[in-house]
């Protein structure tokens, strides 16, 4: 019974090591592809490469984007108005529902939605081509697919989503402008200059900006590496787009923390 | 050929769209103005307590906002707090040297900005001139100490 | 586009094997693929190498064209050690290979004339209406100049596969390497494409590498075989001689005898045992 049971403990530990070995091994994997992906000459076609997948990531995500962001904008009106006006403060109304949206709401929802729906159609585009051999027969015809296929993709990406997530905090803030403005009946001078007093360019509509292109960047990454990198099945694909979606949001939510933490904490 | 035509302008569209949309954020949420950066000339201003003022709050005069909170530190010849204030540079010159300076609380709950009123001394403060006359914010605990205090006396 | 102008190191046609593989070991995993392969494809030739499936032939091919390294031995084409080339000198060698895929593989956002500019589009600076013959040349070659409009989702298997070699041969390469080109093709579209690599392995002088194991329209075409089991060259010659071998493994796979040294049977226990044994739960040891 003993070395049994010893044998089967070894055995654990061995998977465990083995596990994090793998996980090790595919993080570096996945640096090295970002690095010889993103990093490259621009060159004109390459240019008309990243314009057609712009339109693929960022022009049919804008749609979910904006219906989203106007429904959190109103959302958010009406829940702060109810708690608000308990203070007698509902002329800063203007000021919570624009601090929310630019510092953290338009950065992480737009970021969870192009995960939905840009991130896991990145994944399965090219796990398709990779299980139809579309990638090795581009490499056997000399050309290098993380070049053609993958860095148009990534740098559609980066530029997209922080577009998206511009377009998320203005609908927003006109959602709230609709709800607590024409509905509400919060007076409407106090709601734009109480958010223009409190706001400022620099820390929070830039510290947004910035939270949203590292969310492009890692979702983009993930997005692409994972169908870069599947087994090359129907159920390989399935199981990618599965945790592209999964890592993606998870890696934003994370990150979102940090990173609010060194901007904000200070505060 | 006409599909990516069409693409191409969506994708600038989209683009522009980003861009009017950062231009929105800046003008009209966080209220910057096209027009370029006022001219403006600092004052500071020694409190024995701050309270709970930030930089970058409103300073005003007859609660017109002239200005805004450029930094706050320790001033440690005194143990007080410096503050930096940036002015409306249409006021330089204009404020006499016994101009007092008041840590002000909008309504109870409210953000503290500087109200400034002017005296009637003759020489005006310049730039980088330091107001003397302060008066410094309202502590809540210390007013309800004093309260306590005082009953307790009488 | 090579033949006109011969780059240096060109070597002229001689009786030099084209492709040479020596000594080749390759392993997945714990799994042995290859256990020493030693080949010789010549110039100007189809040649086929065949063994059941699974026995890594795709892997082979692979190997060749450089994307795998094999754990030990070499492959040489035209005298270039391909595993020892920078990635530079191995895409310009790949210039002068096709492959035809087993799927076909073409690239599905570009439609059948763009599939087949595409590697005149990478490679060459040819203004566009010289592409644009060139890729309908191309197409007539394998009949579908009419097809060149469509998607490549609009088209059947067989179809599919012959755009891809259109695609293969659209840069006049030296060697063009044919992964399992018949699997899965109705009898007619089967035969259209044994015409077919035989009209354009001979019109085109290439060498040829066809991966396959359908025996009847591979012996069809080839004019030297290898046959490949368990990692090794098992027998190789031409179709005549290989029909005439009278090695067990070399006739169960040429007749397509069900037993024989490969076995029906994965291994297991003995079969009255296995019914006869205590009940237990499936996959217990």
């Amino acid at each position: 019974m003993m070395p049994s049971l010893l044998n089967k403990s070894t055995a654990q530990v061995t998977r465990l090591g083995r596990k994090g070995c793998d996980t090790v091994e595919s993080l570096g994997r996945a640096g090295a592809f970002l690095l010889q992906s993103s990093v490259g000459v621009p060159s004109r076609e390459g240019f008309s490469l990243w314009l057609r997948q712009m339109h693929f990531v960022g022009v049919l995500s804008l749609a979910i984007v904006l219906v989203s962001g106007l429904f959190i904008g109103m959302v958010l009106a009406l829940q702060g108005y109810t708690i608000l006006v308990d203070f007698g403060a509902e002329q800063a109304l203007g000021q919570m529902v624009a601090l929310s949206l630019l510092r953290e709401l338009a950065p992480v929802v737009a970021a969870l939605l192009f995960a939905g729906r840009a991130g896991s159609a990145l994944t399965a585009e090219i796990g398709l081509m990779k299980a139809t051999e579309q990638l090795t027969s581009m490499e056997m015809i000399g050309v290098d697919p993380l070049k053609r296929v993958v860095a148009p993709r990534l740098w559609a990406g980066f530029v997209a989503l922080p577009i998206l997530t511009v377009g998320f905090s203005v609908v927003g803030i006109w959602g709230g402008y609709l709800v607590g403005v024409e509905w509400l009946g919060v007076f409407e001078g106090s709601y734009w200059s109480n958010m223009q007093a409190s706001v400022a360019f620099a820390s929070d509509v830039g510290n947004g900006m910035i939270k949203s292109l590292v969310f492009a960047v890692v979702v983009t990454w993930i997005a692409v590496f994972q169908g870069y990198d599947l087994v090359p099945t129907s159920e390989g694909i399935s199981r990618a787009t599965t945790r592209t979606v999964v890592y993606s949001s998870l890696a934003v939510l994370g990150l979102d923390f940090v990173l609010t933490a060194v901007m904000f904490g200070g505060l | 050929m006409k599909r990516s035509k069409t693409m191409e302008f969506g994708v600038g569209l989209f683009m522009l769209a980003g861009i009017v949309g950062l231009v929105f954020l800046g003008l009209r949420v966080s209220g910057l103005s096209l027009s370029t950066p006022t001219q403006t000339f600092q004052l500071e201003a020694n409190f024995a307590n701050i309270g709970g003022l930030k930089p970058r709050a409103r300073v005003t005069m007859a609660g017109v906002t002239v200005g805004r909170v450029e930094s706050i530190d320790l001033d440690t010849d005194w143990y007080d707090a410096r503050v930096v204030m940036s002015l409306d540079s249409g006021l330089e010159g204009e404020l006499s040297q016994d101009t007092t300076a008041a840590i002000l609380t909008a309504g109870l709950l409210g953000e503290q900005y500087i109200g400034l009123s002017v005296g009637g001394a003759p020489e005006m403060l310049a730039d980088g001139d330091t107001i003397r006359d302060t008066q410094s914010a309202l502590v809540l605990e210390e007013l309800i100490q004093q309260f306590v205090s005082s009953m307790a006396n009488n | 586009m090579h033949a006109a102008c011969p780059k240096e190191g060109y070597a002229p046609m001689t009786d030099t094997p084209f492709i040479e593989i020596e000594d080749l070991h390759f392993s997945r995993g714990e799994h042995d693929i290859f256990r020493g392969i030693d080949m010789r494809i010549p110039r100007g030739q189809v040649t086929a190498i065949m063994g059941p499936s699974g026995t890594g032939k795709t892997t082979l091919l692979k190997l060749i064209g450089g994307q795998l390294t094999p754990d030990r031995g070499r492959v040489l084409i035209d005298g270039q050690d391909v595993h020892r080339l920078s990635r530079k000198a191995l895409f310009a060698l790949r210039k002068r290979m096709g492959m035809l895929f087993q799927s076909g593989a073409l690239f599905s956002d570009l439609n059948v004339f763009e599939n087949v500019a595409f590697p005149l589009r990478v490679h060459t600076d040819l203004p566009e209406a010289m592409i644009r013959d060139l890729v309908l040349l191309k197409l007539q070659s394998v009949g579908l100049r009419g097809a060149r409009a469509l998607s490549p989702a609009e088209l059947s298997g067989g179809m599919a596969r012959r755009v891809a070699l259109a695609r293969a041969i659209a840069l006049d390469p030296e060697l063009v390497l044919f992964d399992e080109p018949f699997v899965g093709q109705d009898p007619i579209s089967m035969g259209v494409l044994v015409q077919l690599i035989k009209r354009l392995s001979e019109a085109l002088r290439l060498t040829s590498l066809v991966v396959s194991h359908d025996i009847k329209e591979t012996l069809s075409i080839a004019d030297y075989l290898y046959l490949i089991a368990d990692g090794q060259v098992v027998a190789h010659g031409t179709p005549q001689t290989l029909d005439a071998n009278q090695d067990p493994r070399v006739s169960q796979f040429i007749h397509g005898e069900p037993d024989g040294p490969v076995p029906f049977h994965y291994p297991a226990d003995e079969f009255y045992r296995d019914m006869l044994g205590p009940a237990r739960p499936q996959g217990a040891k």
